[in-house]
């Protein structure tokens, strides 16, 4: 099937299943996750150049993603918890949720909404709620950036499970998969053909091929327990030496669920209690009353790491990282977190 | 709504006593809402000040009758600041109870050597209730606990009937004396060293600033107490209490679910490594 027609009519074919259409977006020089009203929205004819600290968008036909997740809209960067009233009564909003179909997903960020399940799903009812009317369009990504280390992770290139369907871009063609009832349906409504022998022979060698340029050097096996082994080492304290505490790392993640809650006090003598994203990064996190437990950055980046690789594990049965690429381009001294394992490692 | 976001609403409940402790430590008495169980000793809650914000305090004294349970903090923080304004009558915000408390049944027949410093001693008063009120359950009671100064030792007006449970010793210290103090002066861990317990047949309890309890440790285990019979409440940074927003962390562990008791054995491999 033709590459971008297709993609119009599963678009269309999305709105008229009246889902709400969220897909990247050009704003401001960057790919941003947003609500999409009609398909030539979508970014098209750019491509994203990641590297440690520096993002650009250049003329192009693939592109991976910015710095949105989908955990801007699962787990908002703010929620209002409750009111309260001067006089003590306590309120909390209505929460309403759109029927919402992400499209053209990398399979890194499927991977994330996949790591949130284990921690938000059936404990965040505003997650819990938004993923139940959720579907995911994946597209399996054939070209992997400078940042990307999906196949280390065991994440991608090509996505595996978890979406309702899955498509890739080879030239023109479009190859379809689906992973659910709605994505039969999706792609009865299509009109697909049978995949040919030589189309699925350029599909397994592109996405082997893909997988090759998305490692970071190290493979997954083994993660948890040899890095913890490094729980004394220097080599943290070298890393973070550039580190500015900024916690671009820990917003930009597609899985870091950390929050703060501040209180928001009105003329009128109510107050609001806001759920607001924070970081292991930020000087205040691990700071009470009487001291502070991670006064130096270095422990508050062997937390970052710590906590993705081995805590995570220990937690939720599963990795922390995806191997998405974002902390690494996002940040702006370039601290690359694939080093910084690899060095962990080799020390 | 969320169930996330339903958990972290309090219920507003009255303050019916403020008791002041010493110059900047107050107990709050407040009435546990409907539906919300006893907590147990260790537990702590979420209380809420109007407008200003939340922290956690661990619960220092339960009244099983009237359901009214203590809570004693000191003024240190933005928001323990704000507990001063508070009095008898006012309303307050309340979450709880949550967290893993200390090992009763387990120390049953044992003796029960509880260590404390400073603020660490409120979260340890329920257990010298529970052995009063149940003393044939338990050993020998050693009561350990240390503050800066005479003026900063807490509850004060209670060390007599301390004294007088059956079976039960109370050992004071403090770090600088004043004119009329007449007992020890010195670190908590002086008073471990030369305390007169049985390792084999103890169970130690802990609480008190993070440096305290390091040394108070590392002196039980040189007197022969095992990992698994040393116990010590947790402080760390908490915005929910609940295991969701990540702050309390002490390597893999959620210090408000997992504990804030932990026995030393399950926490050994991180309690150690600094800034963890």
């Amino acid at each position: 099937m033709g590459g971008n027609e297709g993609l119009r009519l599963l678009f269309d074919e999305l709105q008229r299943l009246d889902y709400v259409i969220v897909g990247h977006k050009v704003v401001d020089g960057a790919l941003r996750l947003e609500r999409v009203n009609e398909f030539n929205e979508l970014a098209v004819g750019v491509e994203d150049v990641q590297s440690p600290g520096r993002y650009s968008l250049v003329e192009g036909d693939f592109f991976r993603h910015g710095p949105d997740s989908p955990k801007k809209f699962l787990y908002p960067s703010e929620l209002v918890l409750f009111k309260v009233s001067p006089d003590w009564s306590i309120t909390s909003p209505d929460v309403k949720i759109d029927r919402t179909a992400f499209f053209g997903l990398k399979p890194c960020d499927l991977a994330a909404i996949k790591v949130l399940d284990r921690v938000l799903l059936n404990v965040d009812e505003f997650y819990t709620l938004y993923r139940e009317n959720m579907a995911i369009i994946v597209e399996n990504c054939t070209r992997p950036g400078n940042t990307c280390f999906c196949a280390s992770m065991g994440t991608g290139p090509r996505a595996r499970d978890s979406f309702d369907l899955a498509y890739t871009r080879l030239g023109d063609k479009l190859v379809m998969e689906a992973g659910s009832e709605l994505g039969i349906r999706l792609l009865n409504a299509l009109e697909v053909e049978p995949i040919d022998d030589v189309t699925y022979g350029d599909f397994v060698r592109v996405l082997n091929e893909a997988a090759e340029k998305a490692r970071a050097g190290f493979e997954a096996d083994n993660l948890p327990e040899l890095l913890e082994l490094k729980i004394a080492s220097p080599v943290f304290r070298e890393v973070a030496e550039k580190c500015l505490g900024c916690a671009n790392c820990n917003m930009v993640c597609p899985t870091c669920f950390c929050f703060d809650v501040i209180d928001v006090p009105r003329v009128d003598g109510s107050a609001e209690r806001v759920r607001v994203w924070d970081g292991c990064l930020n000087y205040t996190y691990a700071q009470v009353a009487g001291g502070h437990f991670r006064p130096d950055l270095w422990a508050r980046y062997r937390h970052f790491v710590l906590h993705k690789f081995t805590y995570w594990m220990k937690q939720f049965g599963t990795y922390g990282c995806v191997g998405c690429g974002r902390c690494v381009t996002w940040c702006p001294v370039g601290i690359d977190l694939r080093e910084a394992v690899l060095k962990l490692l080799r020390r | 709504m969320s169930k996330s976001v339903a958990t972290l609403i309090p219920k507003p409940t009255t303050i019916v006593r403020v008791r002041t402790e010493t110059s900047n430590v107050r107990t709050y008495y407040v009435k546990l809402p409907k539906d919300v169980e006893l907590p147990k000793p260790g537990q702590f809650n979420m209380l809420y000040v109007h407008g200003v914000g939340e922290v956690p305090i661990s619960v220092s004294d339960v009244d099983h009758r009237t359901g009214v349970v203590a809570h004693t903090t000191k003024f240190t923080g933005s928001v323990t600041g704000t507990f001063t304004y508070l009095k008898e009558g006012d309303l307050i915000g309340f979450r709880g109870p949550y967290g893993k408390g200390w090992p009763m049944d387990s120390s049953v027949g044992k003796d029960v050597v509880l260590i404390a410093g400073g603020i660490g001693l409120p979260p340890l008063r329920p257990v010298v209730r529970e052995v009063a009120k149940d003393r044939a359950r338990y050993g020998r009671l050693i009561i350990i606990y240390g503050a800066r100064t005479p003026k900063d030792l807490i509850y004060s007006y209670e060390y007599g009937d301390y004294e007088a449970i059956p079976n039960t010793e109370l050992h004071l210290t403090v770090d600088n004396p004043d004119e009329g103090w007449r007992g020890n002066v010195g670190v908590v861990t002086d008073l471990i060293r030369q305390a007169d317990v049985d390792p084999e047949d103890s169970i130690a309890m802990i609480c008190g600033p993070e440096i305290m309890m390091r040394y108070a440790v590392k002196e039980l285990l040189k007197r022969g107490f095992k990992a698994n019979r040393v116990f010590l409440s947790l402080e760390r940074r908490m915005k929910c209490g609940v295991g969701l927003c990540g702050h309390c962390q002490v390597g893999p562990y959620f210090v408000c679910k997992h504990g804030p008791v932990f026995p030393l054995w399950f926490i050994s491999k991180y309690f150690w490594v600094d800034q963890i």
